[in-house]
């Protein structure tokens, strides 16, 4: 197993070095990072002269890249193209905590519930929940997230002007006098962005669930656990689950991976401070640099939970062996 | 039911509980005392020294700007007058020309330093200085020499008449004992600490503390040297979604906001405890037409096609239809260099109405007919031209739509031709579009229209030379006289109504919406933005 790990984490590094040269090609392509400023007449030549000096910006691509390469290996993605005194790690290490901690809030509510409503679903095949669940996993595959935000801060809103009770809060990661991150303003603030995040992962667990448990049920040593006169309870729980969970950690270890750099609309909408609106916002204004150093922190995330997937998978499955 | 399942159920129960209680304790409006405000910015400062390209940004000056007064202040009707100068300044010299400006004598820093000419000095060696990512050094270059009649008296003496000094002194001071052998790129980035730690201010609110991407808190200036502000704090909440701070205003988390206008704002309007004000702003919405090399139909170079584009055009309908619901007075703008709410304002193009009959004689006249389609044909070449703006802008692509639909009905096609901003941008500077919808972001002064007006100026997209127009803006830059100033902007501008080489368009609104209980707050739709007069803002 260890050097299966080893072996992966070596093989990652030319993926990632792929990874930074299709990310850099991509956006280098995208035009002028400086156009809108050079188009604005007020703004000074000198600046946009010391900028392209500054990013080696009438450097040809292949420069440009190594220069940017060596920013990323021995600076940690170096400086913004417009703030010379901000450092994009400094950012990045802001706002991946918040967006690890909205995307653990919600895949815990998600498999919680979506595990619960798949075992069940499993257990009473066909039954009036079976369907409703069925139908809510179609519904969760097909709402729009940003319909879903908008729908629950309207709804918690006009709670609030109603019975003027604060249960959630529509934005921000906390109140206006707080700072804090675990504490229950924080949980507040969260809650609706984690609900809004957590439907779609729902409806994919329970239906996940629903059928690794069928496949499961019906299967030889469930019928002798039943046979031997166990309880009903210990057969699902203990032998059935157990088996039928090994396909949705693979799935879950993926969803997280993605989510890191994936939950953009709902942080965007919600106004957190996370991975989301900082690449939307840099996006928006053009900056290359932090878009790039997001890519690639995404890039790294993903590589890093597929090869967590893997170890997870056959850790529980001890069928499962990598040389 | 079973035991654990009553465990469990009880459990989330509980929890629930917890967090309406916990929710109902929290349900109170989110302030630290009655002289608090919660200011929902609907954008971060990328930074927040606000004279750097990286930090130059409205809500940079919005929000911590508040603490670095200026010697003079935009007003809300874009008059520009003496804030912290001490009267206005005096033109002593027109060759070379000198402006005397005095400091206010009670004018000081946060650390009980005097505001002096040393600080006026130090600015603009800042903003000058090439090792300095500024993002405009307009004005300041202009600048020869400064010279300290006494501590608060300075002689400013520029290299030529620059006739937009009044716009320059809106510029922050920045301290010239806390920054100097600093590295302006880099200090005051994220505090307008000095060198021993404490925060800088010379406004009305000092910076208190900024956490990034959510909050930026601002507290008042005990040594504010005028009015004393009765407002506390000030904590700015960055939302940058529209439809976010529209709940977040409705259910009390912010107390006031300063969205883009959008058309779902209109839902704000009426509702009880809140108040709006939508005043017309500085972005100068219009369109540009190319009549030279780069466009694609060579009519365009012609004065009557560019007429009968106009003269197709029902303006007040297009911002009718846009902004009935968020700000239904909002006018026509028919000038291409001053804005409605200015004095100096002259409707040069309110003689383009919809007037089909006159496009119908335009056209005839040039023995123009209709195709089968509806649409002119003038020696073989069809009236059809692209037009397009900044894609994924709803309102623009809104006013496209409908002034698309005008013209097809008068006898032109409009093409479109939108693209993403970072498209759009470099092919209209490459001068390769026909008709461009996109704003010039005003500051009420006419300086520098040249560059945009004038023959080979360099943000001239459209290829327009009128030898007249040009030396007419070139002597309004240097005119001193206010009067003689605005008469040549304007003769300028009567010009171009007839040339037509673009056309305006409307100023997009702004929209202010705050709880009743705040007193004194008063949109200002210049660059100087609502924050301008924190000091005089209440809370009842």
């Amino acid at each position: 197993m260890v050097t299966f790990i080893i072996r992966r984490v070596l093989y990652s590094i030319p993926v990632l070095f792929a990874a930074s040269v299709l990310i850099f090609s991509a956006v280098t392509v995208v035009g002028d990072p400086l156009a809108e400023l050079k188009q604005n007449p007020r703004f000074s030549r000198v600046t946009v002269d010391r900028i392209i000096e500054r990013k080696h910006l009438d450097d040809p691509i292949p420069v440009q890249y190594a220069y940017w390469a060596r920013e990323v290996v021995t600076d940690r993605f170096g400086t913004p193209l417009l703030q010379p005194g901000d450092q994009i790690w400094n950012d990045l290490k802001r706002v991946i905590p918040h967006t690890l901690q909205l995307v653990l809030l919600s895949e815990i509510f998600a498999l919680f519930i979506g595990i619960g409503i798949g075992v069940y679903s499993a257990i009473r095949q066909y039954s009036v929940f079976d369907y409703a669940a069925t139908t809510f996993s179609f519904v969760g595959f097909a709402l729009p997230v940003f319909w879903l935000a908008l729908m629950l801060q309207i709804l918690f809103t006009n709670a609030f002007l109603k019975w003027d009770v604060r249960i959630f809060y529509t934005s921000g990661l906390n109140s206006a006098d707080t700072t804090c991150t675990f504490c229950v303003d924080r949980l507040q603030h969260l809650a609706i962005p984690a609900m809004t995040l957590c439907v779609l992962s729902i409806a994919q667990y329970g239906r996940f669930m629903r059928a690794s448990m069928l496949e499961v049920v019906n299967s030889d040593y469930v019928r002798t656990a039943r046979a031997k006169g166990l309880p009903e309870q210990s057969v699902t729980l203990r032998h059935a689950l157990r088996n039928a969970l090994i396909p949705l950690v693979t799935v879950v270890a993926l969803n997280f991976g993605a989510l890191i750099g994936g939950a953009v609309i709902t942080e965007t909408i919600f106004g957190l401070d996370g991975m989301g609106p900082y690449f939307i916002n840099n996006l928006l204004s053009q900056d290359v640099y932090p878009v790039m150093a997001w890519l690639m922190v995404t890039a790294t995330a993903i590589v890093t939970f597929n090869l967590l997937a893997d170890v997870a998978y056959a850790y529980i499955d001890p069928r499962i062996r990598y040389d | 039911m079973h035991r654990g399942h009553f465990r469990l159920l009880l459990g989330v129960m509980v929890a629930a509980m917890s967090l309406a209680i916990a929710g109902a304790a929290g349900g109170a409006p989110q302030r630290a005392n009655a002289g608090s405000v919660v200011f929902g910015a609907e954008q971060e400062p990328p930074c927040l020294n606000g004279a750097l390209a990286g930090c130059n940004n409205t809500w940079t000056s919005w929000t911590a700007g508040v603490a670095l007064a200026s010697l003079y202040i935009v007003k809300p009707d874009f008059s520009i007058g003496p804030y912290m100068a001490n009267g206005p300044a005096r033109v002593t010299d027109r060759s070379p020309f000198t402006l005397l400006v005095r400091i206010k004598p009670r004018a000081r820093w946060s650390d009980g330093r005097q505001v002096t000419v040393a600080d006026i000095n130090f600015t603009w060696q800042a903003r000058i200085n090439p090792q300095n990512e500024v993002a405009s050094r307009s004005g300041w270059d202009s600048i020869r020499r400064i010279v300290a009649v006494n501590s608060k008296t300075a002689r400013i003496i520029f290299s030529k008449p620059y006739a937009g000094w009044k716009a320059l002194l809106v510029d922050s001071i920045y301290p010239s004992h806390a920054l100097t052998g600093t590295n302006f790129n880099e200090v005051w980035n994220n505090n307008y600490n000095n060198k021993a730690g404490a925060t800088m201010a010379s406004g009305p609110m000092k910076l208190q503390s900024y956490t990034r991407g959510q909050t930026l808190v601002m507290v008042r200036n005990t040594t504010f040297w005028g009015k004393r502000p009765s407002i506390d704090r000030i904590t700015f909440r960055f939302i940058t979604n529209t439809d976010s701070e529209i709940q977040a205003i409705r259910g009390g988390e912010v107390d006031a906001i300063y969205p883009q206008p959008q058309l779902q704002l209109a839902a704000l309007r009426g509702q009880s405890g809140l108040r709006t004000q939508s005043r017309a702003g500085t972005t100068l919405e219009h369109i540009d037409i190319n009549i030279g090399a780069g466009n694609s139909n060579p009519l365009l170079g012609q004065r009557w096609f560019r007429q009968a584009i106009a003269y197709s055009m029902d303006r007040r309908a297009m911002v009718r239809q846009l902004f009935r619901t968020l700000n239904p007075n909002l006018p026509v703008l028919q000038n291409n260099m001053y804005t409605s709410n200015q004095r100096e304002y002259a409707g040069h193009f309110q003689r383009y109405t919809r007037n089909l009959s006159r496009v119908n004689a335009l056209f005839r006249a040039r023995n123009c007919t209709k195709g089968s389609d509806g649409i002119f044909v003038c020696a073989g070449q069809r009236a059809s031209v692209r037009f397009g703006t900044t894609s994924g802008n709803r309102l623009r692509e809104l006013a496209l739509e409908i002034l698309q639909a005008q013209a097809k009905a008068a006898g032109i096609e409009f093409r479109p031709d939108s693209e993403p901003s970072r498209l759009f941008f470099p092919r209209l500077a490459e001068k390769k579009f026909d008709l461009a919808l996109y704003a010039w972001v005003g500051t009420g002064d006419p300086a520098g229209w040249i560059d945009i007006y004038g023959c080979g100026g360099e943000s001239n997209y459209k290829n327009y030379c009128n030898r007249t127009v040009t030396s007419l803006l070139s002597r309004s830059d240097q005119s001193l006289v206010p009067k003689t100033r605005a008469s040549l902007v304007n003769r300028a501008d009567s010009i171009m109504a007839t040339d037509v080489p673009v056309i305006p368009l409307y100023q997009k609104p702004t929209y202010f919406v705050y709880k009743t209980k705040l007193r004194g707050l008063v949109d200002n739709p210049t660059l100087q933005g609502p924050t301008w007069n924190t000091e005089f803002w209440t809370t009842s």
